[in-house]
């Protein structure tokens, strides 16, 4: 059961190189931009500067600026594997039916509960692994950059950024948001799943048209506004942070940027787990998630590919 | 030890088409069987009922399991080529062989490379690199790797030049069949089998028209080219089907012995295809 598993993970991985190629692209691009705007800074007396002022800030501002640095960071790899994943989902059950290899797949002794499952299981967890690890690495080059740039014009490098930056602190509450985030959202990777065991057709926007037009007919229909809500609610308030949702937090304005400063620097005294994992919204979508993960496995084991 | 595949009253309906309607035969261990129709004929879904790739009526066993609900089980000792197309085109052949080593106990991944080892095919190719011969020695190296008890192959030479073809069922039988193996096989190329063949199916309108040993065809069968006074004669036996062949009648008959027949003509028995017709066209006329 789990070498077989394990079998389907790895095919998901030969398959789909996207899962590594995109947070990939994304740190060379990140790295890329960092070292370009370096080398173009003209005023190197303006760096200096920098390096001034950092020296001069409280070992608290300075690792608060660092980690906001590393969230900024962070963000753009997490926008990135959302939209990796809902093109890896959609993708997962069509593409075997349009290239007909669903015959081949389905002459091995392995159930359609197992196939879908490891479609799931690298939605929701292979893919955050992999981004997570392509995160950690960028952090590690990204920092490495500047403290050789800090070196070079006579900074400190130890004492500015290794013995300020809460690495552990940063990464473990990035990983637990990676964990977390395709949980919340889990019932959107369950429909894109079921869309792709049945869709004859242009699985993105079979997708995306309930979506859109349900919320629509209801306004029309009945004046009311139900759904529109659930499904903006479910994409951006994550109940991980207590009290904050995902956006206030990146951009550290007002109630947030205080609720960070007081809780010393830690991005994971900010997380609540045990609201986050008690929360019936959790269930709920999880619950849904298996469900059309379930109509997946139903459909791809029932309907004649003929 | 009884029979591998043993179907009894088996129907599988498409709305108000009957694709499958009411068959029942035995498949014994250690036989070759063609199943031989026209398109449409309920080949496809009758060798998809078996594979368990579709729900049917009636009872079906396959190696003692249900098909549709121990399919999983089923695989363990079955294996099918259902056209060449089917392999994965963005898979590596060695990918191909580590992933099939993980899932299948009964694969023997020295084998497979024994095999592979003989042809052109590169580990290190995608399938999609691959002609469409190379594609097909492919599948026939890792389905001959496989212990299975069963192999079902669906036109599995569909699309490839005479030397594949030619190779692929030579293959097949020295390298994949013994006695303890038993195979199914549907094909519109039907002269190229023929001489594999241990029995045939004739499948038509979803019903078994025909179900017999190979060996038993001549004594059943027998095809006359008649004389040109012969014909008449001849048409008294009832022959099941009659056809034109450079202006001579050519008659099929069914139960008729070559004794009654000495005198009128040609005798002969009828290849395969010919005696296909014969029975699809006899019937509907």
């Amino acid at each position: 059961m789990i070498r077989t598993q394990l079998a389907l993970l790895r095919r998901e991985f030969w398959e789909h190189r996207s899962m590594v190629v995109v947070p990939f692209v994304v740190a060379v691009l990140i790295t890329l931009t960092a070292l370009t705007g370096q080398i173009s800074i003209d005023h190197k007396d303006l760096l200096d500067l920098g390096i001034v002022g950092a020296t001069n800030m409280p070992d608290n501002a300075r690792a608060a600026a660092l980690s906001g640095i590393m969230i900024a960071l962070s963000s753009s790899f997490i926008f990135a594997m959302w939209i990796l994943t809902i093109f890896y989902t959609l993708d997962s059950l069509y593409a075997e039916r349009k290239d007909r290899s669903i015959l081949f797949w389905r002459s091995i002794p392995v159930t359609d509960f197992d196939t879908v499952l490891s479609k799931l299981l690298t939605a929701i967890l292979a893919i955050p692994l992999i981004t997570f690890a392509v995160i950690v690495a960028t952090h590690l080059v990204f920092l490495l950059n500047i403290s050789i740039w800090i070196d070079i014009r006579g900074g400190n490098p130890w004492h500015l950024i290794w013995g300020a930056v809460p690495l552990l602190d940063n990464w473990t509450a990035t990983l637990a948001l990676l964990i977390a985030l395709p949980l919340w959202l889990s019932p959107f990777i369950g429909w894109f799943l079921f869309v792709s065991a049945f869709t004859k057709r242009s699985p993105l926007l079979t997708a995306a048209l309930p979506i859109i037009m349900l919320p629509l007919f209801e306004k029309i229909l009945f004046g009311s506004n139900v759904m529109a809500e659930t499904f903006f609610e479910r994409s951006v308030k994550m109940p991980l942070f207590s009290g904050l949702n995902n956006m206030e937090l990146l951009f550290q304005e007002g109630e947030g940027f205080e609720n960070f400063a007081n809780a010393k620097l830690s991005l994971l005294s900010l997380m609540d787990f045990s609201g986050f994992m008690t929360n019936p919204q959790l269930w709920v979508g999880i619950i849904v998630c298996g469900l059309f993960s379930a109509a997946a496995v139903y459909v791809r084991r029932y309907r004649d590919e003929s | 030890m009884g029979s591998l595949v043993c179907a009894r009253n088996v129907s599988k309906k498409f709305g108000d088409l009957r694709a499958v309607d009411d068959v029942s035969f035995d498949i014994a261990k250690g036989r070759i069987t063609g199943l031989i129709g026209p398109n449409g004929a309920g080949k496809t879904t009758l060798l998809k009922a078996v594979l368990g790739l579709t729900d049917c009526q009636g009872s079906l066993s396959v190696l003692g399991l249900d098909p549709f609900r121990q399919r999983k089980e089923l695989m363990k000792n079955i294996c099918f080529i259902a056209d060449v197309a089917v392999l994965p085109r963005w898979i590596k052949v060695s990918q191909l062989l580590d992933f099939l080593q993980s899932v299948h106990q009964n694969f023997s991944r020295g084998r497979a490379e024994e095999l592979l080892a003989q042809t052109s095919i590169k580990k290190t190719s995608k399938v999609r690199e691959l002609s469409k011969g190379m594609v097909t020695q492919l599948h026939l190296s890792i389905i001959t790797a496989i212990d299975a008890k069963l192999l079902v192959l669906d036109e599995p030479t569909i699309g490839l030049d005479i030397i594949f073809r030619k190779e692929f069922y030579g293959n097949l039988l020295s390298d994949y069949f013994d006695e303890e193996r038993t195979i199914i096989i549907t094909t519109h190329q039907v002269e190229e089998i023929e001489n594999l063949l241990t029995d045939v199916m004739f499948i038509n309108n979803g019903k078994i028209v025909l179900d017999s040993p190979t060996e038993d065809l001549p004594e059943r069968y027998v095809e006359l080219m008649a004389s040109a006074d012969g014909a008449d004669k001849a048409r008294q036996f009832k022959p099941i089907y009659e056809r034109d062949v450079f202006g001579k009648k050519v008659m099929t008959f069914e139960g008729v012995s070559r004794e009654q027949l000495r005198g009128l003509g040609e005798l002969r028995t009828p290849d395969i295809a010919d005696l296909f017709v014969a029975k699809v066209k006899g019937a509907a006329a």
